[in-house]
């Protein structure tokens, strides 16, 4: 069996596997979790090595896909991807798109191995902790992830608050989960599925820079029709040197992503808020961030990634699967036979250990592929901007359709984007909208159900010492904000 | 610019406000559990309204003010309509049909090109292309259109 891991079979499902995920990820409106369930077919007929190192291929070529839109263009191709768009993409429109997306491969594979690492050191210790892990501590963890707000509020703390609480809004729309009650749905069957995540994505960080983009385009009458690159000049190159001073931020993120992984209900797009805000607080140059600094691209790619090696952990120790994504593999799993849990260690100790192998090389084929592939992918930029925006429009359409095969998604987008470009003309940040999209629905359901447990008790909330720990560490970073905000305030006043 | 936020603030309470009077009226009531379906809701209704009282009375004096023009609101309503026309030709005559038309729109329309070639030949390609990556590529069905008009 762990011969199959290194067999030719294996890694040519590998990179197939890789290249369907980097296709997904990397386009505004696929997610990789669609990849997953798309090619799981393709798998019946496998041998369980080389389909399994097909699926996790297909997960971490996704994952490191969504890079690629979120520098070119500014969408974020995954979820995960969010917190990547804010410096990457301000990278790309100073001209710096193929270093934006060397840094983000270089990152992603680093985050991947090092979550490997700790997976292959750590599976079964890590695992007894986070299913140890309820409500309370996951609420007070998305809790501390919001409270990042403050840190992406940009200028007014103000302003940010309120693009937070119109994103946690945003998502109280739709069938309530806990009760199974329609809220805000006026009585349409459409409005029950609520407003998927990541057609909001696509709506906030799309349709308000295409229309700026049109804009412009009719402000300048000369810009029309030239072929120049958007947003700047465009290198080929690999940002070894300028990554130097990177690589213990790329370690603390990894290590961020790996323990977030591992919590069952969290995932990539909180790890990478996390990493991004940590990458800001403790970096010695924090007003850059956004501006197109290099860590903003490092911190969430290396954090990302490294949520799969930290989500396999309790799928396969426990079986239970920490993101959608590890949930269509353990399907995998258990088509094959495979029945993840405590058990699968005494069974198919070798299954453990081939998977071990077909994550690395896994690594290394996306590393190979996406560092060949950014020539191909920085040649987007070379379409003049107006053209560009008309087939960005058309894919935020077909995009969002494509998600749950709906029209009415595709009049989301509309309202929605025409929603986020008011915001932008009001200079409300967008970020915080989106961190509320991402975070709220884990966050009413983690403290509801908490409430469930305890009969109604707010008491619960303060049992668990991890979860005190993270309440006052969220107090902290909130007050530390407001008083930093404060002072920056008296200082311009003067 | 402190009075365009008191402005904002107050857009802010009447959206805060019409959000709480459609919670109390569209979601149903849990009894005596807290929070229920409607407690998340009623908070973050109440935080929005709170937010823009502090919006009108601590108006933010240093942010430059944002403008409006007549062009970029006409931009920003176009591409929205262009959006909205696209969903419902999506529906009714479906990708292959709704796709050039809605790029030639934009195209003509928002950026006023009048180059025909160059309008048609994005159109038909990018047309085209898509629909080899999505549905003959990846195998995800594209809009085929009701065949209808309503």
């Amino acid at each position: 069996m762990i011969g199959d891991a290194l067999g030719l079979t294996t890694i040519a499902a590998t990179a197939a596997g890789s290249i369907v995920g980097l296709f997904f990820g990397a386009i505004p409106g696929l997610t990789f979790s669609m990849a997953l369930a798309l090619v799981m077919p393709f798998t019946f007929g496998m041998e369980p090595v080389p389909a399994l190192a097909m699926l996790l291929a297909v997960y971490s070529g996704g994952m490191t896909g969504g890079a690629v839109s979120a520098v070119l263009l500014g969408i974020p191709g995954t979820p995960s991807a969010v917190a990547t768009v804010f410096d990457g993409h301000q990278m790309a429109r100073k001209g710096e798109a193929s270093v934006a997306l060397g840094a983000a491969v270089i990152a992603s594979a680093f985050g991947g191995l090092f979550s490997l690492a700790v997976m292959v050191l750590l599976l079964e210790q890590v695992a007894a902790v986070a299913i140890r892990f309820g409500p309370t501590e996951i609420f007070a963890l998305v809790l501390f992830g919001l409270s990042t707000i403050c840190g992406l509020a940009e200028r007014s703390l103000l302003r940010g608050l309120i693009a937070g609480v119109l994103g946690l809004m945003m998502m109280t729309i739709g069938l309530d989960e806990i009760d199974g009650v329609g809220r805000l749905t006026f009585g349409t069957v459409q409005l029950q599925q609520g407003v998927n995540m990541l057609v909001a994505m696509i709506a906030l960080f799309a349709i308000p820079q295409v229309i700026t983009t049109f804009i412009e385009t009719r402000a300048d009458e000369n810009v029309r029709g030239s072929a120049a690159p958007w947003p700047g000049d465009v290198r080929a190159e690999f940002p070894w040197r300028r990554l130097r001073g990177y690589w213990w931020l790329m370690v603390r993120s990894s290590g961020i992503g790996t323990i977030v992984g591992a919590i069952p209900g969290t995932g990539g797009p909180i790890a990478a808020f996390l990493a991004y805000d940590h990458a800001r607080r403790f970096s010695r140059r924090p007003e850059e961030y956004g501006k197109g600094e290099l860590g903003g691209v490092v911190a969430p790619e290396s954090a990302n990634n490294a949520v799969m090696g930290g989500a396999l952990i309790p799928m396969l120790s426990l079986g239970i699967p920490g993101d959608p994504a590890t949930a269509v593999i353990l399907g995998g799993l258990l088509v094959h036979g495979l029945q993840p849990g405590p058990l699968l260690f005494d069974s198919n100790l070798d299954i453990i250990y081939a998977l071990y192998i077909t994550i690395l090389v896994s690594w290394v084929v996306i590393l190979l592929v996406q560092l060949w592939g950014i020539r191909v992918f920085v040649r987007v930029l070379r379409v003049p901007p107006h053209l560009l925006g008309v087939c960005i429009l058309v894919l935020c359409a077909i995009g969002s359709y494509a998600i749950r095969n709906s029209v009415f998604d595709v009049y989301v987008v509309a309202v929605i984007g025409l929603f986020g470009y008011a915001l932008q003309r009001m200079r409300i940040p967008l970020a915080p909208v989106v961190l509320g999209l991402v975070l709220g629905p884990t966050l009413e359901q983690q403290y509801r159900t908490a409430l469930i447990l305890s009969e109604g008790s707010h008491r619960i909330f303060l049992e668990s010492p991890f979860a005190v720990a993270l309440f006052a560490l969220t107090g902290a970073v909130i007050g530390w904000q407001i008083w930093s905000s404060l002072r920056t305030g008296r200082r311009e006043g003067t | 610019m402190s009075r365009v936020d008191r402005w904002l603030g107050a857009v802010l309470i009447v959206l805060a406000l019409v959000w709480l009077w459609l919670v109390q009226t569209q979601i149903p009531d849990a009894g005596e559990e807290w929070p229920g379906p409607r407690g998340f809701p009623l908070l973050l209704g109440v935080v929005l309204a709170i937010l823009g009282v502090w919006m009108i009375l601590f108006p933010g004096s240093r942010t430059p003010d944002p403008g409006s023009r007549g062009h970029e609101l006409a931009v920003a309503a176009g591409t929205f309509g262009v959006l909205v026309l696209y969903a419902f030709l999506l529906e009714r005559v479906g990708f292959l049909l709704a796709t050039p038309v809605v790029i030639a729109l934009a195209m003509a329309g928002l950026l006023r090109m009048r180059r025909l070639a160059a309008m048609l030949s994005l159109a038909a390609g990018f047309t085209l292309g898509c629909w080899a990556i999505f549905e003959a590529l990846l195998g995800t069905p594209l809009p085929r259109g009701a065949w209808r008009l309503w």
